[in-house]
């Protein structure tokens, strides 16, 4: 069960379901598949928070002098070049130096990895909320034969994160919210066994609404004892007025192909920011 | 199960609920309400790429049919033994197509839908129009359909004249 809805986010943010290594984000121009394969040999995984005890206390760790009083390691400063070439490679390939707007009129506010598109809508209010923390998918191993691609061939990373869509009406004390996600492709049906129509077409639904509710209006407490919807097993028609209702809203298919593309560069100038802020972080100051 | 409906694209807008429930009538007067049925409405650019790769024409269109009984008869219902052969087949819809069909004919697009998904359900139902008789037998079943689905709802639909639409056999 969901509780606030920025915590409803947060949780509702995918996590891989790999037992190992979250999600690789491969380097441009090198594949970086080792350094986070390191991470998998933990049990419990990087996610975690568990760290793989990768140096003994008997061995003498070889320093670096320096009079800022840290730590800093022969292996540190290994770490710091590569951040340097990591970080100037991934500007390289951004694609989005400034984030790309949302047509509908969506007001955007940030909060580091989260973001909220708001909008007002014949006195309504609707407020999308994301987190792009563990929002790309994990990207499935190929057979070892088509393994060694070139990086013209790697797939693009794209966000598909968990989003809450709120809809609040004047005068109304709960809001409606509805718990969205983008859906794994769809594999089956008549035309799939038969023919083999996976050739790359996906047959979900674009977005997919998984639980709705009415909660408080605003970031407070999940209601606990108020009823949750899970569409698992809704009647179909009642599903479709569902969707019909946020698209009405203005939260359709061209909203959520623009959210994916908003993620993605939010996601991609938070991994930017992270990997610069890790680079001071290690660096000799 | 049902109508399996999904909407992949973005390029018209559709109520979704106003297709499944004019689905419902038609499977209804049909009479395959038993049977599951998937509807996949998607754009130009998805359903010429299907039409290409299962019928070799690099163009859009308006439906293509996925029967899952090969070579039915006519509008025979198939004799089913096992619970999970309740299934028809599947419909793309090219939603982009008909809707610019309709631009050009002043046509209700939600109309033209329900028209063009009685036209699919034909085609997984056995019908075919590669011949004149073929075509004059699946018209007739059409305008069969429609009249009674405009009887049930006081619409006025007509079956699709004579067109490129051709059966989905790759």
């Amino acid at each position: 069960m969901l509780k606030s809805v920025s915590r409803a986010v947060q949780l509702a943010a995918r996590l891989s379901l790999s037992s190992s290594a979250p999600a690789v984000r491969p380097a441009p121009s090198l594949r970086r598949s080792f350094s986070r394969s390191f991470w998998s040999l933990s049990s419990s995984g990087a996610a975690s928070g568990s760290r793989p005890r990768l140096l003994t206390a008997t061995r003498a760790l070889p320093t670096l002098s320096c009079g800022c009083g840290s730590l800093h390691t022969e292996g540190d400063k290994a770490f710091a070049e590569f951040l340097t070439d990591e970080i100037k490679e991934e500007k390289k390939i951004q694609k989005n130096k400034s984030l790309p707007k949302m047509s509908g009129g969506w007001e955007l506010e940030l909060n580091g990895t989260e973001a909220k598109l708001i909008r007002s809508l014949s006195g309504e209010k609707v407020t999308i909320t994301f987190n792009v923390n563990n929002s790309i998918p994990p990207q499935l191993e190929e057979d070892p034969e088509h393994a060694q691609k070139s990086p013209e061939d790697e797939p693009e990373i794209v966000s598909t994160p968990n989003f809450v869509v709120e809809v609040t009406k004047p005068g109304v004390k709960s809001s409606l919210v509805f718990d969205c996600h983008f859906p794994e492709d769809e594999v089956g049906g008549s035309v799939s066994e038969q023919t083999g129509h996976g050739e790359g077409e996906e047959e979900s639904d674009i977005f997919a609404i998984r639980e709705v509710s009415f909660q408080p209006e605003g970031d407070v407490e999940w209601k606990e004892t108020s009823y949750t919807l899970n569409t698992d097993s809704l009647d179909w028609a009642l599903y479709d007025h569902l969707m019909d209702f946020l698209a009405d809203r203005g939260v359709d298919n061209t909203f959520a192909d623009e959210l994916t593309e908003l993620s993605t560069a939010l996601e991609h100038q938070e991994y930017i920011k992270f990997l610069e802020d890790l680079s001071t972080f290690v660096k000799c100051k | 199960m049902g109508v399996v409906l999904r909407n992949l694209q973005n390029v018209v807008p559709l109520r979704r609920a106003k297709l499944r429930k004019d689905v419902e009538v038609l499977r209804h007067i049909f009479g395959v309400q038993r049977f599951d049925m998937g509807i996949i409405c998607v754009d130009n650019r998805r359903i010429q790429r299907i039409n290409h790769v299962y019928r070799k024409k690099n163009q859009p269109t308006d439906v293509l049919s996925f029967p899952f009984y090969e070579d039915l008869r006519p509008g025979k219902i198939p004799c089913v033994l096992q619970r999970e052969e309740y299934n028809l087949g599947d419909i793309f819809l090219g939603v982009e197509y008909v809707m610019q069909q309709c631009k050009e004919t002043s046509q209700d697009l939600h109309e033209a839908l329900t028209v063009v998904t009685a036209h699919g359900i034909c085609h997984l139902l056995g019908y075919r129009h590669e011949t004149e008789e073929e075509w004059n037998e699946m018209q007739q079943k059409e305008s069969y359909i429609l009249s009674e689905f405009n009887r049930l709802t006081g619409s006025h639909l007509e079956p699709l004249t004579k067109r490129s639409t051709q059966d989905m056999r790759p």
